[in-house]
C-alpha cells in the first residue's frame, strides 16, 4: 500500500480515497478528489491553475531545486523487515522533513523581503512624483517674489556685504565690476 | 401566452459531451512521443486502412488527425487550430513524472521550450512548388500594375 500522487495538484492520495483513470496507453492518471479529476476531464494545464503545486513550483513561488528533494525515492524492490533500519529510517524522515521545511519556509521569506522591497521604491516614486498633493507647488512664491524683488532692486546699484564681525557694509556696484575683471584675469594668468 | 422556444442557457453541455471518454483525443504528452522521429515516420506512412478517413495516407501528427487528401491536411497547416496546437506543443507537455516532482519526489525541473515545425513531407514539396507558381503569377501582376502606374 502506497501513499500516491495527485496528478493535478499533486497532493497526496491515502489508501481508499480519490479515483484513478487509465489512458488506452496503460498509463494511470490518479487523482486525489472530484475537483482535480473534473479538471483533468476538461483538459485544464496544471501548470497555469494556480492552487496546484506543479503552478506553484513553476512560478517560483516554491522552493523546488534542493537536495533535500533527492531522499524520497519510489523503491520497487521489497526489504525483510528489520528493526533496526525502520528506526533509522524513521528518524531520517523526520529530519530531513524538519530541513526541508525550514529551507522552503526560508525560501519564502526571501522572496517576500524582495517584494517588500520593491513596494517600498514604488512608495517612494509616487510620494517623489505627487509631492504637489502634500505640499502645494505654490507654497512660498509670494515671498520668493517679494525676494527677487528687493534683490533686483538692490543689486545694480549697491550690494550688502556682511563683515566677519556682523557689520554691514554697502558697496556700490560699479567699484565691484574691475575688481572682479581683475580677478577673472589673474585666475587666467594662472591658468596659463 | 406562447412558451419560449428559444433556450437562452446551454450550461456546458456542448462541452461535455467533447469531454466525454468515447471523445477523447490523444493527449499532449503522447503527441509528444509521436513527434519523436522513429514513431512520426511510422505515422506518416501509414498502411492503408479504409476504415480511417483518406485511408490513413494523410496524418498530421501535431494534431493527432486524419484528413482525406493533400489539399485538405495543407488547408489544415494554415489554420488557427494546427497553429495553436504547435504553440501548445513548444512547452514540453506536463506528465505524470512532472507531477510527482512537483510533489518532493526529486528536484523539479522547469519545462523546456524546443521549436515545432509542422511536418515535412512529400506533401509540403507540393505546396512549395505551389508557392513559387503563386509567386510567379503575382510578380507579373505587378509589373502589369507598375506599368499602369507608369502609362
Amino acid at each position: 500500500m502506497r501513499i500516491e500522487t495527485c496528478y493535478f495538484c499533486s497532493s497526496r492520495i491515502y489508501p481508499g480515497h480519490g479515483i484513478q483513470f487509465v489512458r488506452n496507453d496503460c498509463k494511470i492518471f490518479r487523482f486525489c478528489r472530484s475537483k482535480c479529476h473534473a479538471a483533468f476531464k476538461k483538459k485544464k494545464n496544471p501548470r497555469k491553475t494556480k492552487w496546484t503545486k506543479a503552478y506553484r513550483k513553476t512560478a517560483g513561488k516554491e522552493l523546488a531545486i534542493d537536495p533535500s528533494f533527492e531522499f524520497e525515492k519510489r523503491r520497487h524492490t521489497p526489504l525483510k523487515y528489520n528493526r533496526e533500519l525502520w528506526t533509522k529510517t524513521i528518524e531520517a524522515m523526520k529530519r530531513v522533513e524538519e530541513i526541508r521545511q525550514r529551507r522552503s519556509n526560508n525560501y519564502i521569506m526571501q522572496r517576500l523581503r524582495k517584494g517588500r522591497e520593491v513596494e517600498w521604491q514604488r512608495d517612494v516614486r509616487e510620494v517623489q512624483r505627487d509631492i504637489s498633493l502634500i505640499r502645494s507647488p505654490a507654497a512660498g512664491l509670494k515671498q520668493r517674489q517679494a525676494e527677487e524683488d528687493t534683490e533686483m532692486d538692490v543689486e545694480p546699484e549697491t550690494i550688502e556685504v556682511v563683515d566677519a564681525k556682523g557689520r554691514k557694509q554697502v558697496i556700490e556696484a560699479p567699484v565691484m565690476v574691475p575688481a572682479t575683471g581683475e580677478m577673472i584675469e589673474e585666475g587666467g594668468d594662472v591658468e596659463l | 401566452m406562447t412558451y419560449k422556444r428559444k433556450k437562452y442557457h446551454h450550461g456546458d453541455t456542448h462541452l461535455k459531451k467533447r469531454w466525454r471518454l468515447r471523445n477523447r483525443k490523444k493527449d499532449l504528452d503522447q503527441i509528444d512521443v509521436d513527434i519523436k522521429e522513429e514513431n512520426a515516420e511510422k505515422l506518416l506512412n501509414q498502411d492503408v486502412d479504409l476504415d480511417l478517413p483518406g485511408s490513413a495516407q494523410h496524418y498530421c501528427i501535431h494534431c493527432a488527425r486524419y484528413f482525406i487528401d493533400d489539399q485538405a491536411l495543407n488547408e489544415h497547416f494554415k489554420t488557427k487550430v494546427h497553429k495553436r496546437r504547435l504553440k501548445a506543443l513548444e512547452l514540453e507537455p506536463y506528465s505524470i513524472e512532472e507531477s510527482e516532482r512537483a510533489a518532493g519526489l526529486g528536484n523539479f525541473k522547469l519545462p523546456s521550450k524546443r521549436k515545432i515545425e509542422t511536418q515535412n513531407t512529400k506533401k509540403a514539396d507540393i505546396t512549395n512548388k505551389d508557392g513559387d507558381a503563386i509567386l510567379e503569377e503575382e510578380s507579373p501582376n505587378k509589373k502589369k500594375k507598375v506599368d499602369e502606374d507608369a502609362t
